[in-house]
């Protein structure tokens, strides 16, 4: 990857809602997919993507290859508090890992 | 005095051996990032058929079609000009839902994404999935226990599945 992308993560406090974003930079390669020189691509593709809220899970979501390139969520969560921490952790098929926090302003 | 000393070392030792336990695991972990997705289920994730899918994710159920689920699919809605990147939104006024399961009908494996919510999560929950070619594209809600369907179809004019 030429450019190094960061996953990101955003939430903000709306109608006594947690509404979070998320979007995560990874290729997600289904292993279909060509190169230049026609060769396949390896499968690269996120599996596991777990959001905590303070130290509580509250999400599981598990992918498939058709999640598409960069992938991206929203979500709300029920209540919430300035001050909350909204974390999430993903996983890849070849072991790759990421995290990402952010903090209900 | 001797007996609280001996209690305090007995804390620690207990403590050491428990924070050895859990950095043991965190390695393993580490070292077999596989045994931790023990539980991505391969089965369904891999399987050709949205039958097989839905059987490998949630066992035979039997499955109600619903119009409790607002489901969008494309943007403008049923139409996508790059099958690469397809908006989804589901969205529901069923409660206490447990479950969701986006499957595109013709992708080479169908079961696009799952997800497990706790009772603290509201939808609406949007995300993007790639589409091979004009399909049906299916959401299924699992809620109190109950499995309900909603289909919606979509034309793509370039295919996102590489």
């Amino acid at each position: 990857m030429a450019i190094k992308a960061r996953d990101r993560i955003r939430a903000k406090l709306q109608d006594e809602h947690t509404t979070v974003r998320v979007l995560l930079a990874h290729p997600m390669h289904t292993g279909r997919g060509k190169n230049e020189q026609d060769e396949l691509i390896p499968a690269e593709f996120i599996q596991d993507i777990r959001v905590w809220r303070n130290d509580i899970e509250v999400m599981i979501i598990k992918c498939g290859t058709a999640t598409a390139r960069n992938p991206y969520f929203s979500f709300q969560l029920a209540g919430g508090a300035s001050g909350d921490r909204i974390a999430i952790r993903w996983v890849d098929n070849v072991g790759a890992k990421g995290t990402a926090e952010t903090t209900l302003p | 005095m001797n007996k609280q000393a001996d209690l305090q070392r007995r804390a620690l030792v207990k403590g050491a051996i428990s924070a050895s336990t859990l950095a043991m695991v965190a390695s393993s972990g580490l070292i077999l990032p596989r045994r931790l997705l023990a539980h991505w289920p391969n089965d369904a994730f891999t399987a050709e058929t949205v039958e097989d899918a839905l059987r490998a994710l949630l066992g035979e159920a039997e499955i109600a079609d619903d119009k409790q689920i607002q489901f969008k699919l494309g943007a403008p809605p049923s139409y996508a000009v790059n099958g690469a990147s397809v908006p989804v939104e589901i969205h529901s006024s069923l409660k206490q839902i447990e479950r969701i399961a986006i499957l595109v009908d013709k992708n080479p494996n169908p079961l696009a994404m799952s997800l497990e919510l706790t009772p603290d999560v509201a939808l609406p929950f949007k995300s993007m999935i790639k589409v091979a070619e004009d399909s049906e594209v299916i959401a299924v809600v699992r809620a109190e226990g109950k499995l309900y369907r909603t289909t919606r179809e979509i034309a793509v004019d370039i295919g996102g599945c590489a």
